[in-house]
């Protein structure tokens, strides 16, 4: 008799798989984000009286915008990386490089929808 | 300098929830983690049950969770690790004992793709002769030693043992891509299956954990790619 194999969140979490496992996490996240979203919508939707147009300003709200915009772009750029590699296997050599392209490119243009969406939000 | 063992600790004849246990060692940067377990073993705590056989890298049994990510202890030095070291048992895999986990999970996979030469050819009188270019073609895949790392680093075998996990699909690379064998459409199938590589989801855990420094990414990939296009390329 011994442990089973169950391996806890806990655990999953504290593995150090570093800079890849953490794209990973992220994309996790960032894929459960947008069901949220598209969900909120979705049940906006149906939901009628005074329910429906509060489920509007929750995901209308410029902190959810900003939340919901990390979670499409980081999944957009990172799944695109995950496809290319898988497309052209010769590439996966360069894993590292990739994933500090990737952050090269989603950092700007997230630090400047967050730029624009607060600006708007606090009436710049 | 002192260096501090934060060990996992578990009897399954005596504990009902495994616990941590914390040794204190006088210790030499250049140590390797497998010096301090042994260290602990001879002279504080007999009791302790881990695996090790080469301790040169060779063997593979000694791959254990320090400080939070796969390694071989031996091949694991202290100045590398710092001087407050935790180790704990592999992932995915069911502990027996202490750092101790039952492999037959593991080799059950790694046996599910067929990693012997298969051919019908006849056997010829000297060697099977192979071109260099066609050697170097699957000589990454070659070094794998079976330490399961790559695999019990992967979330997607934590979720599921079923999926044959990284050390399988490199054991079949190695003979896909062998012009000599002619059991690579066997193995492909094998693969597609739900089980097989589609649940790889290119997190690169595996690889960073090689401690054969092994492009397993790059072979699933490759495995991935002649399974699309039918090509050994």
């Amino acid at each position: 008799m011994g442990l089973k194999r169950d391996v806890s969140l806990k655990d999953f979490l504290r593995y150090k798989g570093k800079g890849p496992m953490l794209t990973f996490i992220l994309h996790r996240i960032g894929g459960l984000g947008m069901v949220t979203f598209v969900g909120l919508h979705v049940l906006a939707s149906f939901v009628g009286g005074r329910v429906g147009p509060a489920i509007n300003l929750i995901y209308e709200n410029w902190i959810f915008q900003i939340v919901v915009f990390f979670c499409v772009l980081f999944h957009v750029i990172n799944g695109l990386r995950i496809v290319i590699l898988d497309l052209w296997p010769k590439l996966i050599e360069h894993q590292r490089e990739a994933i500090w392209l990737e952050w090269m490119i989603f950092l700007p243009v997230y630090g400047m929808a967050v730029y624009v969406i607060v600006n708007t939000a606090l009436g710049g | 300098m002192e260096v501090t063992l934060k060990i996992f600790r578990y009897n399954p004849e005596t504990d009902k929830k495994p616990s941590y246990k914390s040794y204190k060692l006088d210790a030499n940067e250049m140590d390797r983690v497998l010096d301090l377990l042994e260290k602990v073993k001879g002279y504080q705590d007999g009791t302790l049950s881990f695996r090790r056989s080469c301790a040169h890298g060779i063997c593979g049994s000694d791959a254990m969770r320090i400080n939070g990510m796969n390694r071989l202890a031996c091949k694991t030095l202290i100045r590398d690790v710092g001087t407050r070291v935790t180790v704990e048992p592999i992932l995915g895999l069911p502990v027996l004992k202490d750092l101790i986990v039952d492999m037959e999970p593991f080799f059950d996979n790694f046996r599910s793709v067929k990693p012997w030469f298969i051919t019908a050819d006849p056997e010829p009188e000297k060697e099977r002769y192979q071109s260099p270019e066609a050697r170097a073609r699957f000589d990454d895949t070659t070094k794998c030693i079976l330490c399961a790392c790559c695999t019990t680093s992967c979330p997607s075998f934590w979720g599921s043992e079923k999926y044959v996990g990284p050390a399988a699909i490199v054991a079949a690379h190695r003979f896909i891509f062998d012009d000599r064998d002619q059991a690579a459409a066997e193995r492909l199938q094998i693969l597609n299956e739900a089980t097989g590589v589609h649940r790889c989801h290119t997190i690169f855990n595996c690889t960073m954990a090689c401690p054969r420094e092994i492009q397993i990414t790059k072979a699933i990939g490759e495995v991935k790619m002649a399974i699309s296009t039918g090509i050994l390329d």
